[in-house]
């Protein structure tokens, strides 16, 4: 019985639902689409319990730096307090953010520190680029030339003293950019579907957990 | 020259900080403001807003965070001012938690600057979970998606979506988005089935990416990163952080291929001494 559920009775729904959902996308009959309505709310209730799921996953793999004492394991006290606090007082303000303590904890550490994660990034790549953008071979200077047309011909400086810059890094985009980008979409697209067969019909199972 | 050259590469990387600080600030305090040209993609976005008649829908998907504030707000800010000047019915919405507060702040006071009031001629859904799920739920039934808006008044008594049942109602839909769900998702999971217009607004960073929708017709239009916003501030005649950033990407691009123009010199003329392939040392070079 533990491993009908465990093994063979999620294989069943698996199957189930990949063909009937596989089939609904080509049937507009009422009946279909309201399947896909429910099902898509029950996708949004079982993604629901997903986040509860990284939640303990998260408070898991914290609690057990700051029990073994790992090197940075006070980064991980602030995880837990900024995590609780932020959660009491967002209980606490009702969810509201407008004039409430949970709306300035949005404005004044969120917003900044997310934006200054990002700005930082520009200082990095500019050392980055310095150190490590070389024309070691052939393939690293048509790189290198490409990122500088790329650099002039996206901002108005560039395109002022070069005019040429802004139609020759639009070109790159829409040809080179294009071919490359879409050959890789093809790739992942087969990749897609070939692993969803393979999930549907029960060939790849470690979505199972590996035990079998 | 060549010992020179090897200390140079060696420069301590505060001094590239330091460089890169200036070229930000300099130009954000004496601006120099030069003429910003218009790529087609983002004029694509812009006609099909100017296309549509007073009254449409125009739903705005702000599916971004605040570490992407910098170059996707000002997109937000100026499709927001062209959507109320053309009189249309703006939704906002967001598929992305951490971005909610910003997006309801921006919808809100873009809409009172022109005078428009909440419920009527606005609605801001505000977010709801499950990513990609929440587009085919909107397509399906967009009042059971968000049975309340963001400030909890009942979706199905707004006059903002009179006449809204799903998304097939929708004329124009752009996703600003620094990332997934994003543009993709929306085309994927909406566009794709239920019919209406797709545009996107996104980070600089992934703005390549999309390009082979672009080219294929999946997405109308395109407005890709600060640049992006410049472009389409020019369009609507207005000035504001999309322009004024431009200077500093400016230079701050220019210290940049210096910096990598420099790095290349240093390198073929400093001293080069046999290290094995793969070793630290072959990695630093």
């Amino acid at each position: 019985m533990t491993l009908f559920l465990r093994r063979t009775f999620p294989l069943i729904i698996t199957f189930l639902f990949g063909v009937a959902f596989a089939i609904q996308y080509y049937v507009p009959h009422p009946v279909s689409e309201a399947a896909l309505t429910e099902v898509s709310v029950w996708l949004r209730i079982i993604l629901g319990f997903a986040m509860i799921l990284g939640i303990a996953s998260l408070g898991q793999v914290h609690y057990a730096k700051i029990r073994t004492g790992v090197a940075g394991w006070g980064y991980s006290v602030v995880v837990y307090v900024s995590m609780l606090a932020t959660v009491g007082v967002g209980l606490w303000a009702g969810g509201q953010e407008e004039g409430t303590g949970f709306g300035w904890i949005y404005a004044y550490t969120l917003l900044a520190l997310q934006g200054t994660m990002f700005a930082m990034l520009g200082f990095f790549v500019a050392s980055a680029a310095f150190r490590a953008f070389r024309a070691r071979s052939k393939e690293a200077a048509v790189l290198l030339l490409a990122a500088i047309v790329m650099m002039f011909g996206r901002v108005p400086l560039g395109e002022y003293l070069v005019p040429a810059a802004g139609p020759l890094a639009g070109w790159l985009l829409n040809v080179l950019n294009t071919a490359a980008r879409r050959g890789i979409i093809i790739g992942i697209s087969l990749g897609g579907i070939a692993t969803s067969i393979k999930i549907i019909f029960g060939i790849e199972r470690s979505y199972l957990g590996g035990r079998e | 020259m060549r010992e020179l050259a090897g200390k140079l590469l060696r420069l301590d990387r505060r001094a590239i900080f330091v460089l890169i600080a200036l070229a930000t600030l300099l130009p954000l305090l004496h601006p120099f403001g030069l003429p910003i040209r218009v790529s087609p993609e983002v004029k694509a976005v812009h006609d099909h807003i100017e296309s549509l008649p007073a009254g449409s829908l125009f739903l705005l998907s702000l599916d971004f965070d605040p570490a992407s504030k910098p170059e996707l707000y000002p997109m937000a800010v100026a499709l927001l001012k062209h959507a109320f000047k053309r009189d249309l019915r703006v939704i906002g919405m967001t598929l992305w938690v951490t971005g909610t507060g910003m997006a309801e702040k921006v919808v809100s006071g873009v809409a009172k600057e022109y005078g428009k009031r909440r419920g009527t001629d606005y609605a801001f859904l505000g977010y709801s979970p499950g990513g990609a799920n929440v587009i085919i739920n909107m397509g399906q039934d967009l009042t059971a998606t968000f049975p309340t808006d963001y400030y909890g008044e009942r979706t199905a008594d707004l006059q903002a979506l009179r006449g809204v049942r799903s998304l097939r109602q929708v004329n124009y839909v752009v996703s600003l988005a620094a990332g997934t769900p994003g543009v993709e998702s929306w085309y994927v999971y909406g566009k794709e089935k239920y019919g209406f217009e797709l545009g996107g607004g996104v980070t600089a960073v992934i703005a390549p990416g999309l390009y082979p929708f672009l080219n294929t017709g999946q997405i109308n239009g395109l407005i890709g990163g600060l640049r992006g916003a410049a472009e389409y501030e020019t369009l609507i005649g207005m000035k504001g952080k999309g322009v004024a950033g431009m200077d500093a990407q400016s230079a701050t691009h220019f210290v940049i291929i210096l910096l990598i123009l420099l790095c290349n010199l240093f390198y073929f003329i400093s001293p080069r001494t046999a290290v094995p392939r793969g070793s630290p040392e072959e990695v630093g070079r």
